[in-house]
Protein backbone atom coordinates (compact mmCIF):
# COMPACT_ATOMS: atom_id res chain seq x y z
CA UNK A 1 0.00 0.00 0.00
CA UNK A 2 1.58 3.26 -1.19
CA UNK A 3 0.21 6.52 0.69
CA UNK A 4 1.76 9.63 -0.81
CA UNK A 5 1.78 11.36 2.63
CA UNK A 6 4.77 13.52 1.67
CA UNK A 7 2.85 15.25 -1.33
CA UNK A 8 -0.13 16.08 1.03
CA UNK A 9 1.15 17.16 4.12
CA UNK A 10 3.37 19.52 2.73
CA UNK A 11 0.45 21.60 1.66
CA UNK A 12 -0.50 23.67 4.47
CA UNK A 13 -0.87 23.55 8.18
CA UNK A 14 -4.67 23.09 7.47
CA UNK A 15 -4.19 19.72 5.96
CA UNK A 16 -3.78 17.79 8.95
CA UNK A 17 -7.34 16.37 9.25
CA UNK A 18 -6.55 14.78 5.72
CA UNK A 19 -3.38 14.11 6.49
CA UNK A 20 -4.86 12.16 9.24
CA UNK A 21 -7.59 10.80 7.75
CA UNK A 22 -5.11 9.12 5.02
CA UNK A 23 -3.22 7.72 7.86
CA UNK A 24 -6.52 5.96 9.29
CA UNK A 25 -7.75 4.71 6.13
CA UNK A 26 -4.30 3.04 5.71
CA UNK A 27 -4.48 1.27 8.67
CA UNK A 28 -8.15 0.43 8.31
CA UNK A 29 -7.08 -0.79 5.08
CA UNK A 30 -4.49 -3.29 7.10
CA UNK A 31 -7.75 -4.63 8.91
CA UNK A 32 -7.46 -2.00 11.74
CA UNK A 33 -10.95 -1.50 13.53
CA UNK A 34 -10.00 1.57 15.61
CA UNK A 35 -8.69 3.48 12.72
CA UNK A 36 -12.19 3.14 11.03
CA UNK A 37 -13.85 4.32 14.54
CA UNK A 38 -12.14 7.32 14.31
CA UNK A 39 -13.27 7.81 10.67
CA UNK A 40 -16.63 7.55 11.52
CA UNK A 41 -16.51 9.58 14.43
CA UNK A 42 -15.30 12.38 12.08
CA UNK A 43 -17.17 11.75 9.34
CA UNK A 44 -20.21 9.94 9.89
CA UNK A 45 -22.39 13.19 10.32
CA UNK A 46 -21.56 14.65 6.69
CA UNK A 47 -21.92 10.95 5.29
CA UNK A 48 -25.34 10.58 7.09
CA UNK A 49 -26.42 14.05 6.03
CA UNK A 50 -25.78 13.72 2.58
CA UNK A 51 -27.56 10.81 3.02
CA UNK A 52 -30.64 11.58 4.24
CA UNK A 53 -30.86 14.61 2.04
CA UNK A 54 -31.25 12.04 -0.83
CA UNK A 55 -32.95 9.17 0.21
CA UNK A 56 -35.43 11.76 2.59
CA UNK A 57 -35.95 9.04 5.84
CA UNK A 58 -33.82 8.64 8.80
CA UNK A 59 -33.40 4.42 8.59
CA UNK A 60 -33.05 4.39 4.98
CA UNK A 61 -29.90 6.95 6.10
CA UNK A 62 -28.60 5.21 8.95
CA UNK A 63 -28.40 2.36 6.36
CA UNK A 64 -26.50 4.10 4.09
CA UNK A 65 -23.82 5.24 6.63
CA UNK A 66 -23.52 1.52 7.61
CA UNK A 67 -22.76 0.48 3.44
CA UNK A 68 -20.27 3.43 3.11
CA UNK A 69 -18.31 2.22 6.14
CA UNK A 70 -18.69 -1.58 5.10
CA UNK A 71 -17.38 -0.20 1.90
CA UNK A 72 -14.42 1.86 3.27
CA UNK A 73 -13.56 -1.65 5.37
CA UNK A 74 -13.64 -3.57 2.30
CA UNK A 75 -11.93 -0.83 -0.36
CA UNK A 76 -9.66 1.15 1.64
CA UNK A 77 -7.27 0.38 -0.70
CA UNK A 78 -8.69 1.83 -3.44
CA UNK A 79 -8.51 5.25 -2.21
CA UNK A 80 -6.22 7.68 -4.47
CA UNK A 81 -5.27 10.54 -2.33
CA UNK A 82 -4.24 12.64 -5.79
CA UNK A 83 -8.06 12.40 -6.60
CA UNK A 84 -9.46 14.38 -3.94
CA UNK A 85 -9.53 14.12 0.18
CA UNK A 86 -11.14 11.71 2.34
CA UNK A 87 -13.76 13.23 3.52
CA UNK A 88 -14.72 13.41 -0.45
CA UNK A 89 -14.39 10.16 -1.45
CA UNK A 90 -16.44 9.29 1.42
CA UNK A 91 -19.42 11.85 0.44
CA UNK A 92 -19.37 10.40 -3.15
CA UNK A 93 -19.60 6.92 -2.11
CA UNK A 94 -22.78 8.07 0.66
CA UNK A 95 -24.19 9.86 -2.56
CA UNK A 96 -24.26 6.40 -4.93
CA UNK A 97 -25.48 4.25 -2.12
CA UNK A 98 -28.07 6.92 -1.28
CA UNK A 99 -28.96 7.48 -5.11
CA UNK A 100 -28.80 3.57 -5.28
CA UNK A 101 -31.67 3.09 -2.76
CA UNK A 102 -33.93 5.88 -4.09
CA UNK A 103 -33.61 4.23 -7.82
CA UNK A 104 -34.29 0.43 -5.71
CA UNK A 105 -37.64 2.48 -4.12
CA UNK A 106 -38.75 4.38 -7.39
CA UNK A 107 -38.64 0.41 -8.59
CA UNK A 108 -38.01 1.43 -11.91
CA UNK A 109 -34.43 -1.11 -12.12
CA UNK A 110 -32.98 1.52 -14.53
CA UNK A 111 -29.31 0.67 -15.51
CA UNK A 112 -29.33 4.32 -16.45
CA UNK A 113 -27.11 6.97 -14.74
CA UNK A 114 -23.59 6.46 -13.78
CA UNK A 115 -22.46 5.51 -10.30
CA UNK A 116 -20.95 7.92 -8.95
CA UNK A 117 -18.03 5.72 -7.87
CA UNK A 118 -17.29 5.46 -11.58
CA UNK A 119 -17.21 9.11 -11.64
CA UNK A 120 -14.47 8.96 -8.62
CA UNK A 121 -12.64 6.66 -10.42
CA UNK A 122 -12.37 8.51 -13.55
CA UNK A 123 -11.56 11.98 -12.28
CA UNK A 124 -8.51 13.43 -13.41
CA UNK A 125 -5.69 13.49 -10.83
CA UNK A 126 -5.30 16.67 -10.56
CA UNK A 127 -8.49 17.62 -10.52
CA UNK A 128 -9.81 18.50 -6.93
CA UNK A 129 -6.78 19.99 -5.09
CA UNK A 130 -6.90 17.47 -2.21
CA UNK A 131 -6.88 20.31 -0.02
CA UNK A 132 -7.74 21.10 3.27
CA UNK A 133 -10.97 21.11 5.33
CA UNK A 134 -11.18 24.70 5.59
CA UNK A 135 -11.04 24.92 1.72
CA UNK A 136 -14.05 22.29 1.85
CA UNK A 137 -16.39 24.21 4.15
CA UNK A 138 -15.85 27.64 2.14
CA UNK A 139 -16.95 25.85 -1.03
CA UNK A 140 -19.68 24.47 0.60
CA UNK A 141 -21.08 27.99 1.65
CA UNK A 142 -19.96 29.62 -1.66
CA UNK A 143 -21.97 26.86 -3.69
CA UNK A 144 -24.77 27.06 -0.87
CA UNK A 145 -25.12 30.86 -1.89
CA UNK A 146 -24.30 30.34 -5.72
CA UNK A 147 -27.01 28.01 -5.84
CA UNK A 148 -30.12 30.14 -4.04
CA UNK A 149 -28.91 33.16 -6.65
CA UNK A 150 -29.29 30.61 -9.99
CA UNK A 151 -33.08 31.10 -12.22
CA UNK A 152 -34.63 28.54 -10.26
CA UNK A 153 -34.92 26.11 -13.29
CA UNK A 154 -31.19 25.45 -14.00
CA UNK A 155 -31.23 24.95 -9.53
CA UNK A 156 -34.05 22.07 -9.92
CA UNK A 157 -32.30 20.86 -12.87
CA UNK A 158 -28.74 20.46 -11.03
CA UNK A 159 -30.70 19.46 -7.48
CA UNK A 160 -32.48 16.49 -9.38
CA UNK A 161 -29.62 15.13 -11.04
CA UNK A 162 -27.45 15.50 -8.23
CA UNK A 163 -29.41 14.61 -5.32
CA UNK A 164 -32.35 12.59 -7.04
CA UNK A 165 -30.15 10.73 -9.66
CA UNK A 166 -32.09 11.08 -12.50
CA UNK A 167 -30.55 11.30 -15.75
CA UNK A 168 -30.43 13.82 -18.61
CA UNK A 169 -33.87 12.29 -20.09
CA UNK A 170 -35.44 11.66 -17.22
CA UNK A 171 -35.08 15.10 -15.78
CA UNK A 172 -35.98 16.32 -19.69
CA UNK A 173 -39.13 14.06 -19.14
CA UNK A 174 -40.27 15.35 -15.75
CA UNK A 175 -40.01 18.82 -16.89
CA UNK A 176 -41.39 18.85 -20.47
CA UNK A 177 -38.97 20.16 -22.12
CA UNK A 178 -36.46 19.29 -24.57
CA UNK A 179 -33.23 17.11 -23.75
CA UNK A 180 -31.32 20.21 -25.13
CA UNK A 181 -32.66 22.97 -22.86
CA UNK A 182 -32.28 20.55 -19.90
CA UNK A 183 -28.41 19.60 -20.94
CA UNK A 184 -28.08 23.49 -21.19
CA UNK A 185 -29.45 24.44 -17.89
CA UNK A 186 -27.26 21.95 -16.27
CA UNK A 187 -24.32 22.68 -17.80
CA UNK A 188 -24.60 26.55 -17.58
CA UNK A 189 -26.04 26.02 -13.79
CA UNK A 190 -22.53 24.28 -12.61
CA UNK A 191 -20.23 26.75 -14.82
CA UNK A 192 -21.84 29.55 -12.64
CA UNK A 193 -21.46 27.51 -8.88
CA UNK A 194 -17.82 26.85 -9.99
CA UNK A 195 -16.90 30.42 -11.12
CA UNK A 196 -18.42 31.05 -7.60
CA UNK A 197 -15.80 28.93 -6.63
CA UNK A 198 -13.32 30.43 -8.16
CA UNK A 199 -13.83 34.10 -8.17
CA UNK A 200 -14.11 34.81 -4.39
CA UNK A 201 -10.45 33.80 -3.96
CA UNK A 202 -9.22 29.79 -4.07
CA UNK A 203 -7.29 27.56 -1.44
CA UNK A 204 -4.21 28.80 -3.27
CA UNK A 205 -4.51 32.24 -2.05
CA UNK A 206 -4.99 31.48 1.69
CA UNK A 207 -2.57 32.42 4.12
CA UNK B 1 -11.26 21.31 -32.24
CA UNK B 2 -15.13 21.70 -32.50
CA UNK B 3 -15.65 18.27 -31.22
CA UNK B 4 -13.80 18.44 -28.43
CA UNK B 5 -15.68 21.09 -27.25
CA UNK B 6 -18.55 19.47 -28.10
CA UNK B 7 -17.64 16.51 -25.56
CA UNK B 8 -16.51 18.76 -23.15
CA UNK B 9 -20.41 20.00 -22.92
CA UNK B 10 -20.82 16.41 -21.21
CA UNK B 11 -18.44 16.82 -18.59
CA UNK B 12 -21.00 19.00 -16.36
CA UNK B 13 -23.49 16.04 -16.74
CA UNK B 14 -20.70 13.47 -15.93
CA UNK B 15 -19.56 14.71 -12.81
CA UNK B 16 -23.13 15.30 -12.01
CA UNK B 17 -23.67 11.12 -12.60
CA UNK B 18 -26.50 12.16 -15.05
CA UNK B 19 -25.21 11.14 -18.27
CA UNK B 20 -27.53 8.78 -20.35
CA UNK B 21 -25.19 5.19 -19.99
CA UNK B 22 -24.13 4.90 -24.02
CA UNK B 23 -23.39 8.63 -23.49
CA UNK B 24 -21.86 7.98 -20.67
CA UNK B 25 -19.64 5.04 -22.41
CA UNK B 26 -18.59 7.58 -25.05
CA UNK B 27 -17.75 9.87 -22.39
CA UNK B 28 -15.19 8.19 -20.70
CA UNK B 29 -13.55 6.83 -23.84
CA UNK B 30 -12.86 10.14 -24.94
CA UNK B 31 -11.98 11.34 -21.36
CA UNK B 32 -8.87 8.53 -21.69
CA UNK B 33 -7.30 10.45 -23.99
CA UNK B 34 -8.11 14.29 -23.55
CA UNK B 35 -6.59 16.06 -21.31
CA UNK B 36 -8.85 19.07 -21.83
CA UNK B 37 -12.09 17.29 -20.96
CA UNK B 38 -9.33 15.87 -17.79
CA UNK B 39 -9.18 19.15 -16.50
CA UNK B 40 -12.78 19.81 -17.07
CA UNK B 41 -14.48 17.27 -15.21
CA UNK B 42 -11.33 17.99 -11.96
CA UNK B 43 -12.15 21.81 -11.54
CA UNK B 44 -16.09 20.67 -12.08
CA UNK B 45 -15.71 17.79 -9.13
CA UNK B 46 -14.72 20.42 -6.71
CA UNK B 47 -18.53 21.92 -7.40
CA UNK B 48 -19.97 18.43 -6.94
CA UNK B 49 -17.67 17.92 -3.32
CA UNK B 50 -18.92 21.48 -2.68
CA UNK B 51 -22.69 20.17 -2.84
CA UNK B 52 -21.87 17.06 -1.25
CA UNK B 53 -21.16 19.36 1.92
CA UNK B 54 -23.45 21.68 1.15
CA UNK B 55 -26.45 20.05 2.53
CA UNK B 56 -28.07 20.78 6.11
CA UNK B 57 -25.77 18.63 8.65
CA UNK B 58 -27.55 16.07 10.62
CA UNK B 59 -25.93 14.32 13.43
CA UNK B 60 -27.10 10.77 13.51
CA UNK B 61 -28.70 8.64 16.51
CA UNK B 62 -25.65 8.05 18.82
CA UNK B 63 -26.73 4.41 18.79
CA UNK B 64 -25.61 4.10 15.11
CA UNK B 65 -22.33 4.31 15.47
CA UNK B 66 -21.81 0.72 18.04
CA UNK B 67 -24.39 -0.82 15.21
CA UNK B 68 -21.61 0.18 12.16
CA UNK B 69 -18.52 -0.72 13.43
CA UNK B 70 -19.75 -3.75 14.61
CA UNK B 71 -21.80 -4.88 11.60
CA UNK B 72 -18.46 -3.74 9.38
CA UNK B 73 -15.60 -5.25 11.23
CA UNK B 74 -17.76 -8.38 12.93
CA UNK B 75 -17.44 -7.04 16.05
CA UNK B 76 -14.05 -8.57 15.97
CA UNK B 77 -11.97 -5.75 16.71
CA UNK B 78 -11.93 -3.35 19.91
CA UNK B 79 -13.49 -0.62 17.45
CA UNK B 80 -17.01 -0.35 19.44
CA UNK B 81 -15.64 -0.02 22.75
CA UNK B 82 -14.47 2.54 22.36
CA UNK B 83 -16.00 5.72 23.64
CA UNK B 84 -17.85 7.51 21.52
CA UNK B 85 -16.45 10.28 19.72
CA UNK B 86 -17.91 13.39 21.61
CA UNK B 87 -16.67 16.37 20.13
CA UNK B 88 -19.20 18.89 20.15
CA UNK B 89 -20.44 19.52 16.62
CA UNK B 90 -19.46 22.47 14.48
CA UNK B 91 -23.31 22.87 13.59
CA UNK B 92 -24.40 23.73 17.00
CA UNK B 93 -21.83 25.89 17.87
CA UNK B 94 -22.37 28.18 14.83
CA UNK B 95 -25.83 27.86 15.60
CA UNK B 96 -25.34 29.06 19.53
CA UNK B 97 -22.33 31.51 18.66
CA UNK B 98 -25.17 34.64 18.20
CA UNK B 99 -27.02 34.14 20.74
CA UNK B 100 -24.04 33.84 23.02
CA UNK B 101 -22.59 36.91 21.88
CA UNK B 102 -26.05 38.05 22.22
CA UNK B 103 -25.74 37.78 26.21
CA UNK B 104 -22.11 38.64 26.06
CA UNK B 105 -22.94 41.87 24.97
CA UNK B 106 -25.77 42.78 27.05
CA UNK B 107 -24.54 41.66 30.05
CA UNK B 108 -21.23 43.53 29.12
CA UNK B 109 -24.05 46.94 28.54
CA UNK B 110 -25.81 45.85 32.05
CA UNK B 111 -22.96 46.09 33.85
CA UNK B 112 -21.73 49.43 32.36
CA UNK B 113 -24.94 50.97 32.89
CA UNK B 114 -25.25 49.65 36.21
CA UNK B 115 -21.66 51.76 37.37
CA UNK B 116 -22.31 54.59 34.98
CA UNK B 117 -25.77 55.91 35.85
CA UNK B 118 -25.62 58.72 33.99
CA UNK B 119 -24.68 56.87 30.71
CA UNK B 120 -27.27 55.55 30.78
CA UNK B 121 -29.48 56.88 28.01
CA UNK B 122 -26.23 56.66 25.78
CA UNK B 123 -26.33 52.61 26.41
CA UNK B 124 -30.03 52.21 25.84
CA UNK B 125 -29.46 53.99 22.51
CA UNK B 126 -26.84 51.20 21.69
CA UNK B 127 -28.88 48.33 22.95
CA UNK B 128 -31.30 49.62 20.59
CA UNK B 129 -29.41 49.88 17.96
CA UNK B 130 -27.94 46.25 18.58
CA UNK B 131 -31.30 45.19 18.71
CA UNK B 132 -32.08 46.98 15.41
CA UNK B 133 -29.80 45.11 13.90
CA UNK B 134 -30.30 42.05 15.37
CA UNK B 135 -33.68 42.01 14.27
CA UNK B 136 -32.59 42.94 11.00
CA UNK B 137 -29.78 40.05 10.36
CA UNK B 138 -32.87 37.78 11.54
CA UNK B 139 -35.18 39.62 8.76
CA UNK B 140 -32.23 38.52 6.26
CA UNK B 141 -32.23 35.03 7.45
CA UNK B 142 -36.20 34.91 7.86
CA UNK B 143 -35.41 35.38 3.87
CA UNK B 144 -33.05 33.43 2.99
CA UNK B 145 -34.35 30.44 4.54
CA UNK B 146 -37.49 31.17 2.79
CA UNK B 147 -36.44 31.47 -0.70
CA UNK B 148 -34.66 28.33 0.31
CA UNK B 149 -37.58 26.40 1.75
CA UNK B 150 -39.36 27.76 -1.79
CA UNK B 151 -36.70 26.35 -3.98
CA UNK B 152 -36.44 23.26 -1.81
CA UNK B 153 -40.26 22.85 -2.74
CA UNK B 154 -40.49 23.06 -6.06
CA UNK B 155 -38.19 20.20 -6.20
CA UNK B 156 -40.28 18.43 -4.24
CA UNK B 157 -42.99 19.22 -6.37
CA UNK B 158 -40.97 17.99 -9.78
CA UNK B 159 -40.24 14.76 -7.87
CA UNK B 160 -43.63 14.03 -7.40
CA UNK B 161 -45.05 10.74 -8.34
CA UNK B 162 -48.54 12.35 -8.56
CA UNK B 163 -46.97 15.29 -11.02
CA UNK B 164 -49.84 16.36 -13.69
CA UNK B 165 -48.23 18.78 -16.46
CA UNK B 166 -50.27 21.26 -18.18
CA UNK B 167 -49.05 23.37 -21.23
CA UNK B 168 -51.02 27.11 -21.40
CA UNK B 169 -50.86 28.58 -24.86
CA UNK B 170 -51.38 32.27 -25.29
CA UNK B 171 -54.78 33.45 -25.95
CA UNK B 172 -56.34 36.64 -27.87
CA UNK B 173 -54.70 39.61 -25.43
CA UNK B 174 -51.04 37.67 -25.70
CA UNK B 175 -51.32 34.83 -28.73
CA UNK B 176 -47.36 34.74 -28.39
CA UNK B 177 -47.16 33.89 -24.73
CA UNK B 178 -46.56 30.36 -23.43
CA UNK B 179 -46.58 28.79 -20.09
CA UNK B 180 -46.02 25.58 -18.17
CA UNK B 181 -47.83 24.17 -14.69
CA UNK B 182 -46.63 21.01 -12.98
CA UNK B 183 -49.00 20.42 -10.03
CA UNK B 184 -48.68 18.08 -7.97
CA UNK B 185 -51.98 17.60 -5.41
CA UNK B 186 -49.30 17.43 -1.94
CA UNK B 187 -46.78 19.66 -2.93
CA UNK B 188 -47.76 22.33 -4.79
CA UNK B 189 -47.11 24.01 -8.03
CA UNK B 190 -44.42 25.05 -10.34
CA UNK B 191 -45.04 27.55 -12.56
CA UNK B 192 -43.04 29.07 -15.64
CA UNK B 193 -44.15 31.43 -18.30
CA UNK B 194 -42.50 33.26 -21.15
CA UNK B 195 -43.03 36.10 -23.45
CA UNK B 196 -45.94 38.23 -21.67
CA UNK B 197 -46.61 41.85 -22.50
CA UNK B 198 -45.45 43.95 -19.48
CA UNK B 199 -48.82 44.06 -16.97
CA UNK B 200 -50.56 47.48 -17.22
CA UNK B 201 -50.25 49.91 -14.07
CA UNK B 202 -52.34 49.09 -11.54
CA UNK B 203 -52.90 45.19 -12.79
CA UNK B 204 -51.14 41.93 -12.04
CA UNK B 205 -51.60 38.62 -13.30
CA UNK B 206 -53.11 36.25 -11.56
CA UNK B 207 -53.10 32.50 -11.63
CA UNK B 208 -55.82 29.98 -11.77
CA UNK B 209 -55.91 26.29 -10.73
CA UNK B 210 -59.60 25.29 -12.53
CA UNK B 211 -61.32 22.39 -10.74
CA UNK B 212 -64.72 20.83 -11.84
CA UNK B 213 -66.46 23.23 -8.70
CA UNK B 214 -64.74 26.47 -9.75
CA UNK B 215 -61.50 28.85 -10.61
CA UNK B 216 -58.74 28.78 -7.18
CA UNK B 217 -56.66 31.27 -6.76
CA UNK B 218 -52.51 30.12 -7.09
CA UNK B 219 -51.34 33.47 -6.97
CA UNK B 220 -50.18 36.57 -8.37
CA UNK B 221 -47.49 35.63 -11.26
CA UNK B 222 -44.86 38.85 -11.68
CA UNK B 223 -42.43 38.99 -15.03
CA UNK B 224 -38.93 40.30 -15.37
CA UNK B 225 -38.64 42.88 -18.18
CA UNK B 226 -38.33 40.06 -20.72
CA UNK B 227 -41.74 38.56 -19.76
CA UNK B 228 -40.50 35.61 -18.12
CA UNK B 229 -41.69 34.20 -14.71
CA UNK B 230 -40.69 31.56 -12.92
CA UNK B 231 -42.99 30.74 -9.77
CA UNK B 232 -43.83 27.78 -6.76
CA UNK B 233 -47.35 28.29 -5.33
CA UNK B 234 -48.61 26.59 -2.40
CA UNK B 235 -52.28 25.16 -3.14
CA UNK B 236 -54.52 24.24 -1.35
CA UNK B 237 -53.99 20.45 -0.51
CA UNK B 238 -58.00 19.63 -0.45
CA UNK B 239 -58.17 21.00 -3.88
CA UNK B 240 -59.70 19.02 -6.96
CA UNK B 241 -57.45 17.80 -9.95
CA UNK B 242 -57.04 20.86 -12.46
CA UNK B 243 -59.62 20.61 -15.43
CA UNK B 244 -57.65 23.49 -16.37
CA UNK B 245 -54.88 26.13 -15.59
CA UNK B 246 -55.29 29.91 -16.34
CA UNK B 247 -54.20 33.19 -16.33
CA UNK B 248 -55.66 36.68 -15.97
CA UNK B 249 -55.38 40.08 -15.48
CA UNK B 250 -56.87 41.16 -12.54
CA UNK B 251 -57.12 44.47 -10.37
CA UNK B 252 -53.69 45.09 -8.20
CA UNK B 253 -53.73 42.87 -5.38
CA UNK B 254 -55.33 40.16 -7.02
CA UNK B 255 -59.57 39.38 -6.86
CA UNK B 256 -61.34 35.46 -5.10
CA UNK B 257 -62.69 35.14 -8.54
CA UNK B 258 -61.78 35.73 -12.27
CA UNK B 259 -63.23 38.79 -14.09
CA UNK B 260 -60.01 40.32 -16.10
CA UNK B 261 -59.40 39.06 -19.61
CA UNK B 262 -57.95 35.42 -20.51
CA UNK B 263 -53.75 35.40 -21.07
CA UNK B 264 -52.78 31.99 -21.13
CA UNK B 265 -54.89 28.52 -20.77
CA UNK B 266 -54.42 25.14 -20.52
CA UNK B 267 -55.71 21.66 -20.02
CA UNK B 268 -54.08 18.27 -18.37
CA UNK B 269 -52.06 16.54 -20.84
Amino acid sequence: MMWRFAAVSTRSGADWRQTDDAAQLARAAGGDGTALAALYDRHARGVYSIALRVVGDEADAEDVVQDVFAQVWRQAGRYDPSRGTVAAWLLTMARTRAIDRLRARRARPDSSAAPADDVWATRAASAADPADALTAERDAQRVRDALHELPMLQRLAIELAYFEGLTQSQIAERLGEPLGTVKTRIRLGLLKLRDALSERGTAGGMA
Amino acid sequence: MSQTHEEQALAAAYVLGTLDPAERREFEAHLATCPICAEEIGSLSRVTDALAYSVPQRTPRPELRARVLAAVTGGSHQASSLAAGEQPSRGVAREWLPLAAALVLAAGLGAYAWQLQERVATLEVRLEDAERRAAASELATVEARRVADQAQTAMAVLAAPDLVRIDLAGQAPARQATARALWSRNRGMVFTATDLPLAPEGRVYQVWVVTANAPVSAGLLTTDASGRAAVFFNTPPDIAPPVAVAVTLEPAGGVPAPTGDRFLIGTPL
